[in-house]
């Protein structure tokens, strides 16, 4: 049964059903007009005679059937709009899509614009029901060719995106599915048969993945949750602690598999010194009995394992491979996510749309509680009054306050770098104290609690700096006064991560510096002073939570109500995450299994933050934007974090010598060196030479990376240039469309005055002239525009196979279609003012089938006459029709469209040039009929609106013309779209 | 599907997977939220395709629609017949296009049909004043609503119609990144 529109075969059903056969029967028994004589006005009068056969009934008027409408809106509208608009916007999509896909959406797009008009068009000029069939299966047919020569994997992709109903999509994939079937059937062989159907498998065993991948989707609920009371932009926190806690998990897994478990296995029971023993305090401090456990880098040996019956593994260079190996593949990850982000939410971001944006995008979908609902529109409410009182006061600020806004941005600047620095250095000498007082405890060996505790006091400074400082900085908005909210908030970030990069810098300069020279085990001091920067991080985003949002709440809400429920700040929050990713990072060489740590704490931390949120906080005032934050918060991630964490560690690798005493790497002179030493161990083995030539010609010589940065450079170059000239592109084809405007504007005037002279002298003429003559020179006159129009389109047509199409030919094509048009515009005005005499009918279906063949005739009469004066041009007079001007504009609107895709077409495209142009050029033909098409729909509109018509007569036409016209509009539309 | 009564057959599932952004397990979840809205209309049994539809007020009641002040447009924009009146696979489409895989373009002209309101495939002044409405629970004074769908219809429209056609509609959405995760609608 399915069909593309299905209303067509299913008798009663959708709209075009009723409208399609009610036609048919008419065009079959009523119709003696002569049909498809020649391509031009013939056609049209075969299409105006079949008028008296649609059944007026069936189209009712189009405000007072919301069936109609509803119709209109799934099928037939919808889908002219797909055409018109479709066909307009390869320009946006060209650059990421590949040109195969772009022509088959094309089609596809183009087929539904055919479908629902053009069958009962068809059906008008007196086609069999099998021809129509016919035309639908060809349309459809070259879809399913187009899907049947993809890949199976581009064809499903296809499917889901085009613009079409679950049935209809169902119908094209049988065929598709069909049509590939019997393909394999022809080469009748074992093999195809097997490849189908171990195909079939494979998809529906991936498809079986997919799902319990959803399954084990972790906080699936409550994300949804929080998504509905929250907000994208809540939510974003909330996918971005997901995200971290999936590296985290990753990194665990491979750490826990390729460091942990072999160490384990040879070495069950860690050597634990006597006298120590766990005391409960090592979860916080991380130091005593941990430290000599797998927990930090010096548990560890520097074996090769394998004695005793199990196989060999070389303790140093799994150690050294897997974190490489774990750095490059975050690395990879950081930079994909962080490429598609801004490849998809980045790039044509411009904060140049207000009203419009705040209109038609900001509204949140996924928002489903009623409180946040009303919160919402009481925010949007607000923000637009705001932005309309912005609107009013847009008077530039006097010298002297804008002077005094530099000198508070200059003087914030410094007071929050100065404190970044003033944070830095303080750590700096509180590192030192810490340096002496280890010395002191570790000289004892004594490790008495209180010294244990001892070495909370530095990552508690870190901590509370971390808490304290950025509040302060928070208060800074109280006197800096940003045009723009959004810089706020980056200077917010910017400031931040300025504090926490300063503050990390300095530590890692000190663990460097001075602790890989001065303790013998120095990584594992390290890697526990970052185990307590991570436990007391977590400790202060609890406490954080519990001042910032709790107390925050129970002030605002009990004691100072003018505070209010706070907000929940996402970018504190994710700065937040991000600080304490990169210490997870940066600990990883120093101490694999903090990865476990992590996990535990950003699992608690989701929950924790949850609750907090539910309980103490309001959605955001300002929605939206949470895509670029994202973007930037990954960005964030990527450069000062995870790009410091690496070069820290790469550092430690390539230069620093590891501790004599402890850990894998004892003994050699860098850790690098593990390399080294195994390359000589291959060196002695042939079958191995090649990968010695690739470890001394690239890894280690210095001329690859040169060239390597050099071709990288060179491409970065390359790009930046082409993206500087499409950004140069954009700013031309913007300009087109806005001169196009004011091209059209001008000649929508010019035709204005035209026709005000042109109705004067046309009322003499009617007077004087005989009919007869009029018609046939009409006709003539009709024929010969049409004819003239048609050639023109061919010579430009083919004039588009040179690379860059002169806009000229275009031009002409369009000035020429726009004369079509306006011939026709004149004939329907005219249409309507010689009925303005007929009378009110009383009985509306009878005298509206004897009123058509009036209008009809009287139709013909007024496009002779008019069309012999409009190319004579001579000097007329008034006519006061009001539809014209939108009339023209629609044309005019899709004339420049079809331009502007040319060009775009031109530009993107070059390469694959050879058949578009041609295509493109037909795909405008398209826009201008169904521009017409739709100008020709208001202009129905707008007799059919007698309240909103201008017309001193149009109330009087009646119902009969008000029919008529629908009508024949129907036609029009329908022969339009043949044409 | 084991001891589990069968509710679709392998092929219309793969249909579903190959025409929907959705897995089997969610067309499964989806049939489920389907037959909960109207559990005597519809069949637990959907392998000989039954011609049900459940009309647009049971549609709007599910919590996820509930609140959204285009609940009724959606569900229309979604309907077959126009009415509101969905089947099963008027369900699925609809939160096949407001899933979160959905491509942009897919999304924009469904967002497009929704705003839509008086289906002239042009969002007028008309249909903006109507989303405004909408979106500030008509609190705003009717010069103030003017106002601000003039300014938006005029920062929007590139072809200097006064209305926003599907072109502009699309060139905005394309500027305005959050559009992908903000037209989506948790299952």
């Amino acid at each position: 049964m399915v069909t593309p529109t299905p209303g067509m075969m299913e008798p009663g059903g959708r709209g075009v059903g009723p409208t399609f056969s009610s036609s048919q029967e008419g065009s079959s028994t009523a119709t003696t007009m002569p049909r498809r004589e020649c391509p031009g006005a013939g056609g049209r009068r075969g299409a105006g005679g079949d008028r008296d056969s649609i059944p007026m009934g069936l189209l009712p008027p189009r405000s007072e059937s919301p069936r109609w409408q509803q119709h209109d809106l799934n099928h037939s509208g919808y889908q002219i709009d797909q055409a018109t608009h479709y066909d307009t916007t390869p320009p946006v999509r060209l650059p990421s899509a590949t040109a195969g896909h772009v022509s088959m959406r094309f089609r596809g797009s183009r087929k539904m614009s055919l479908f629902p008009v053009g069958e009962a068009a068809l059906g008008n000029l007196g086609l069999s029901e099998d021809d129509i069939r016919n035309e639908m299966e060809n349309e459809e047919q070259i879809l399913v060719k187009e899907l049947v020569a993809m890949s199976t994997r581009d064809r499903i992709k296809a499917i889901r995106d085009l613009p079409m109903s679950f049935d209809d999509k169902k119908h094209i994939r049988g065929q598709v599915l069909a049509l590939k079937s019997f393909k394999k059937s022809r080469q009748l062989n074992c093999f195809s048969d097997c490849s189908t159907s171990f195909s079939l498998a494979f998809r529906r065993c991936g498809a079986n993945m997919t799902s319990a991948r959803q399954t084990l989707e972790l906080w699936r609920g409550t994300m949804k949750e929080v998504g509905g009371k929250f907000g994208t932009g809540v939510l974003s926190y909330f996918k971005f602690l997901k995200w971290l806690l999936m590296f985290n998990i990753f990194s665990f897994l491979v750490n826990f598999g390729f460091i942990t478990i072999p160490q384990l296995i040879y070495h069950p029971t860690p050597d634990i010194p006597t006298g120590v023993s766990f005391k409960g305090l090592e979860i916080l401090t991380g130091a005593g009995y941990f430290s000599h456990t797998v927990m930090y880098y010096g548990g560890y040996s520097n074996k090769t394992q394998g004695t005793g019956g199990w196989p060999e593994y070389n303790m140093q260079l799994a150690y050294f491979l897997t974190i490489a190996a774990y750095m490059v593949l975050c690395g990879a990850a950081l930079i994909y996510s962080m490429a598609s982000s801004f490849r998809k939410k980045y790039v044509l971001a411009d904060s140049g749309l207000g009203g419009a944006w705040q209109l038609l995008c900001s509204w949140d979908f996924s928002v489903t509680n009623e409180r946040a609902v009303r919160q919402r529109k009481n925010n949007l409410r607000i923000q637009l009054k705001e932005s309309l009182s912005e609107k009013v006061q847009v008077a530039l600020l006097p010298l002297t306050e804008r002077l005094k806004h530099y000198g508070v941005f200059l003087g914030t600047w410094l007071l929050s770098t100065g404190m970044a620095l003033g944070c830095g250095a303080s750590v700096y000498f509180l590192c030192q104290y810490d340096k002496s007082r280890t010395r002191q405890s570790a000289d004892k060996a004594s490790g008495s609690l209180l010294e244990e505790a001892a070495t909370l006091l530095l990552p508690f400074v870190v901590s509370l700096i971390n808490l304290v400082v950025p509040l302060f900085y928070s208060l800074f908005k109280k006197i800096e006064h940003y045009s723009n909210p959004r810089m706020q908030v980056y200077a917010i970030i910017v400031r931040n991560v300025i504090l926490k990069m300063s503050i990390l810098g300095i530590l890692c300069y000190y663990w460097m510096k001075d602790v890989a020279n001065t303790f013998s085990c120095w990584e594992s001091i390290v890697g526990q002073a970052l185990y307590r920067l991570v436990i007391v991080d977590f400790l202060f985003i609890m406490l954080g939570s519990f001042f910032g949002e709790f107390l925050s709440n129970v002030i605002g809400t009990k004691c100072i109500q003018s505070l209010g429920v706070p907000e929940f700040d996402v970018a504190r929050n994710v700065l937040d995450l991000i600080y304490a990713q990169t210490l997870a990072w940066i600990g990883i060489y120093f101490s694999p299994l903090l990865p476990v740590i992590q996990i535990i704490k950003f699992f608690i931390l989701f929950y924790l933050k949850k609750v907090s949120l539910t309980q103490n906080c309001q959605p955001p005032r300002r929605a939206g934007r949470a895509a670029q934050m994202q973007t930037i918060f990954i960005a964030i991630l990527f450069f000062p974090s995870f790009v410091g964490a690496l070069s820290m560690v790469a550092y430690t690798v390539w230069t620093l010598p590891p501790s004599d005493k402890c850990g894998p790497f004892r003994g050699l002179n860098t850790t690098f060196s593990a390399i080294q030493i195994w390359m000589d161990d291959l060196n002695r083995v042939d079958a191995f030479q090649w990968t010695v030539w690739i470890y001394q010609h690239v890894i280690r010589s210095e001329i690859f990376y040169f060239l390597v940065s050099l071709i990288i450079l060179v491409f970065i170059y390359i790009f930046r240039q082409i993206t500087q000239g499409r950004k140069l592109l954009i700013i031309l084809l913007r300009q087109q469309i806005v001169n196009e405007g004011k091209d059209k504007a001008f000649l929508l005037e010019k035709l204005q005055t035209l026709q005000k002279s042109k109705q004067n002298k046309q009322k003499n003429k009617k007077q004087v002239r005989k009919r007869q003559e009029k018609e046939s020179t009409g006709m003539l006159q009709a024929l010969l525009a049409r004819q003239r129009l048609e050639q023109e389109h061919g010579d430009s047509s083919s004039s588009f196979g040179v690379p860059m199409p002169s806009g000229h030919s275009v031009s002409t094509t369009s000035s020429a279609m726009m004369q079509a048009m306006l011939a026709k515009q004149y004939a329907e005005d005219q249409d309507v003012a010689s009925y303005r005499g007929v009378p009110f009918p009383a009985d509306p279906a009878p005298a509206s089938s004897s009123a058509l063949i009036q209008a009809m005739q009287a139709r013909q009469r007024a496009e002779s006459q008019n069309e012999d004066e409009f190319y004579r041009a001579p000097v007329q007079s008034q006519n006061p029709v009001n539809a014209l001007p939108s009339a023209m504009i629609q044309v005019m609107q899709a004339r420049q469209r079809a331009e502007s895709e040319q060009e775009e077409d031109e530009f993107y495209r070059e390469p694959v040039h050879s058949e578009h142009p041609v295509s493109s050029m037909s795909s405008a033909m398209m826009q201008v009929m169904q521009a017409r098409q739709r100008a020709e729909e208001e202009e129905s509109e707008f007799y059919r609106a007698p309240a909103s018509s201008q017309h001193p007569d149009a109330s009087g036409t009646g119902s009969a013309l008000i029919q008529a016209m629908l009508a024949r509009q129907q036609v029009e539309e329908e022969y339009g779209d043949r044409y | 599907m084991g001891n589990k009564q069968t509710i679709f057959t392998d092929e219309q599932l793969d249909a579903y997977q190959d025409c929907t952004f959705f897995t089997r397990k969610e067309i499964l979840r989806l049939h489920g939220r389907y037959h909960e809205l109207a559990p005597h209309l519809v069949p637990m049994d959907y392998t000989n395709e039954p011609d049900v539809t459940i009309p647009l007020a049971l549609i709007v009641s599910m919590p996820e629609l509930n609140e959204n002040p285009f609940r009724n447009r959606i569900v229309e924009s979604f309907s077959e017949d126009g009415a509101g009146n969905l089947s099963f696979n008027d369900f699925v489409d609809m939160f096949s296009v407001l899933s979160e895989t959905a491509p942009r373009e897919l999304k924009a002209i469904y967002a497009f049909k929704i705003y839509d309101f008086n289906v002239d495939n042009f969002l007028c002044k008309e249909d903006l004043e109507k989303t405004l409405n909408k979106l500030t629970r008509e609190e705003l004074s009717p010069e103030e609503v003017t106002l601000v769908c003039e300014k938006a219809i005029e920062e929007a429209d590139l072809d200097g119609d006064s209305k926003l056609s599907f072109a502009d509609f699309e060139n905005m959405i394309t500027r305005a990144p959050d559009f992908l995760s903000t037209f989506h609608i948790r299952i």
